[in-house]
């Protein structure tokens, strides 16, 4: 363990990608044994994040120390002590489960490493796969060998980016469980990234979200939800309306546009609603989605959009291309 | 799932080989020894490292082999009367051979930037220099299978195999200096590369001129004055003569020991350059 208790902490940490800025002047402190959460859209900047603190990628400006060391003067023991998780889901698919566990043995320079490895696969139910290639494991298989070699090495901290990006609900959940468990049966620090507002809720003790790489809020997921106690309505018109038509409505007290969609800060969308379907009778209401109080809203307050309505740059492109070739593999 | 709330004991400590010579050459061993369980549960890999060289061989050597033996005597000139084109160009085959070996070790390289591995290994402690030599004595040692194969294809065509066991020993050595050599100069050019197009266009590139320009094929005294300067330095040349002289010729002498110290520089020096080159340019995606 890193000895100020903090397993990772981040000064004015900037990434520049020639004239893109993927992450901009960031500051963070993640307590030992905690499970914090990036939360943001796409091309935010969380995998940059995870790029730098694991020494994968320098740093252009500021410092930041992972596990008592700095990442810039001391990438090599930064990575005997972190462990790390792909959205993509990395293993050499030519070679069996144990082959895959032989060579992270190797590149993180283990001597007695077997019983372990013997633990984890029981642990990960994978004992009875163990001398089949990974190539034929299903997703969650894969998913929990990920998990497995990140393990290995006893790391202090395991990096996950988007760890259940993709997944059935079913998988999901049970990687959730899985993660609960990892930190706390194995007491290593997790920090994840995700842009599912309701996995930062379920497994984060801290969440910062992130956009156009720079921190918009930090803070327990129920310290943020507590920034915005009013509803959320998101409205499309077929006919054009106008800022003042929505503002005059009873109980409104925030109108955003984004696009043809207009997002309506309300008192209480029960109250609110019928109000704007009186309002708004003849200007063809297409859509209409309710928020109330969640970790949604409180992204759609500070940026004023939906998350997944967000972001879009080469980090997708790049994670797109890396999923299609995946699949046609 | 249950697996998550079970009690599960691990053991406490991992034990660590330390950061020196030990800990990099396990990595090292780690990665090479993947380069070669992958090359070997790939079948393709292999048929198509076997095939190209065998094709020579076969077409071109089988082409030339008909020429009568009176006119081919004299074409190629210092070489004892009778000997055969097939056992003239059995060596300049073999050295040519280690001219492509490198593209299979940069290909595997891209495939590892581009499915993502490259994160996996660069984001434990390994160093840049120890992914590089993994995978360029990997193709190296993947390149050597020709060997024996082709000698028994030769053998199968009726060439007549001199040569004591020293002169063996200097041969083989010759060709593994000359296939590491190779090796390390095609991952290092195409160590920031990500694109599959380019060990295929590289190798188009440089294999042609050092394959001709180089006494694998023919005696360089029949080339232009252009030529012959350019197969002095060719060491596919010099590993072909030293070749040559052991198996074709059965006349192991001083002067294949220069050829041996010459490879053993070229060879020495590509994977020095390669790996400061790699350690800076390596790219991890």
């Amino acid at each position: 363990m890193s000895g100020n208790g903090w397993a990772i902490s981040a000064h004015g940490l900037t990434k520049h990608y020639d004239k893109l800025v993927a992450v901009d002047h960031v500051d963070m402190s993640v307590a030992n044994g905690s499970v914090f959460g990036l939360l943001g859209p796409n091309g935010a900047g969380k995998t940059t994040i995870i790029k730098v603190l694991t020494g994968l990628s320098d740093i252009t400006e500021g410092s930041a120390s992972v596990a008592g060391f700095d990442v810039t003067k001391d990438p090599m023991h930064v990575k005997q002590r972190v462990g790390w998780v792909a959205a993509e889901v990395i293993l050499d698919d030519d070679l069996s489960g144990w082959e895959n566990l032989w060579l992270q043995a190797k590149l993180q320079r283990l001597g007695d490493w077997k019983e372990r490895a013997d633990r984890l696969l029981d642990y990960f139910e994978l004992s009875d796969r163990r001398k089949d290639r990974v190539g034929t494991y299903s997703t969650g298989m894969r998913k929990k060998m990920e998990i497995a070699l990140a393990l290995l090495h006893q790391p202090e901290i395991i990096f996950m980016d988007e760890p259940t990006i993709g997944l059935d609900p079913n998988v999901r959940r049970m990687l959730w469980d899985l993660i609960t468990g990892v930190n706390k049966q194995f007491g290593v620090t997790v920090f994840l990234t995700t842009h599912y507002m309701e996995e930062a809720d379920a497994l984060c003790g801290r969440v910062a979200i992130i956009d156009h790489g720079k921190f918009v809020a930090v803070g327990t997921p129920s310290e943020l939800k507590s920034r915005v106690k009013e509803d959320f309505i998101e409205i499309e018109t077929s006919e054009p309306v106008t800022v003042d038509k929505l503002q005059a409505i009873p109980g409104v007290s925030n109108v955003r546009s984004q696009g043809n969609t207009w997002i309506l800060r309300v008192s209480s969308a029960e109250v609110v609603l019928p109000e704007i379907f009186r309002a708004l009778q003849t200007d063809g209401i297409r859509r209409i989605n309710v928020e109330k109080p969640s970790l949604e809203t409180v992204f759609i307050d500070i940026t004023g959009k939906r998350l997944d309505q967000s972001g879009g740059d080469v980090q997708d492109y790049r994670k797109f291309y890396m999923n299609l070739r995946r699949a046609r593999r | 799932m249950s697996t998550a709330t079970e009690s599960v004991t691990l053991p406490a400590t991992v034990v660590r080989l330390g950061d020196g010579r030990v800990g990099q050459m396990t990595q090292f061993y780690g990665l090479y020894a993947r380069e070669l369980v992958k090359t070997f549960r790939n079948p393709w890999v292999i048929v198509i490292t076997l095939v190209q060289p065998f094709m020579w061989l076969a077409f071109f050597g089988g082409m030339l082999s008909q020429v009568p033996s009176s006119e081919l005597d004299q074409f190629l000139l210092h070489a004892p009367p009778g000997t055969g084109y097939l056992s003239f160009l059995l060596p300049g085959v073999l050295s040519t051979g280690m001219l492509a070996i490198g593209m299979f070790g940069a290909m595997s390289t891209i495939q590892d930037k581009r499915f993502g591995f490259m994160k996996r290994i660069l984001i434990t402690p390994t160093s840049k220099a120890t992914v590089y030599l993994s995978k360029a004595l990997g193709s190296a040692t993947r390149g050597l299978v020709q060997i024996p194969v082709m000698m028994a294809a030769a053998l199968a065509f009726g060439v007549t195999l001199h040569g004591n066991a020293l002169g063996w020993l200097a041969s083989i050595s010759g060709l593994v200096l000359l296939g590491v050599g190779f090796s390390a100069f095609f991952l290092a050019i195409t160590a920031s590369s990500t694109d599959w197009q380019t060990p295929g266009v590289i190798s188009n590139f440089i294999t042609m001129p050092l394959m001709f320009a180089s006494g694998a094929m023919f005696p360089t005294s029949i080339y232009p004055k252009w030529m012959q300067d350019i197969a002095s330095v060719n060491p596919v040349g010099f590993s072909a003569q030293l070749s040559r002289d052991v198996m074709t010729y059965g006349q192991f002498s001083g002067s294949d020991l220069t050829y041996l110290a010459y490879l053993a520089a070229f060879a020495v020096l590509m994977i020095a350059v390669g790996t400061a080159l790699a350690s800076r340019y390596l790219k991890v995606e």
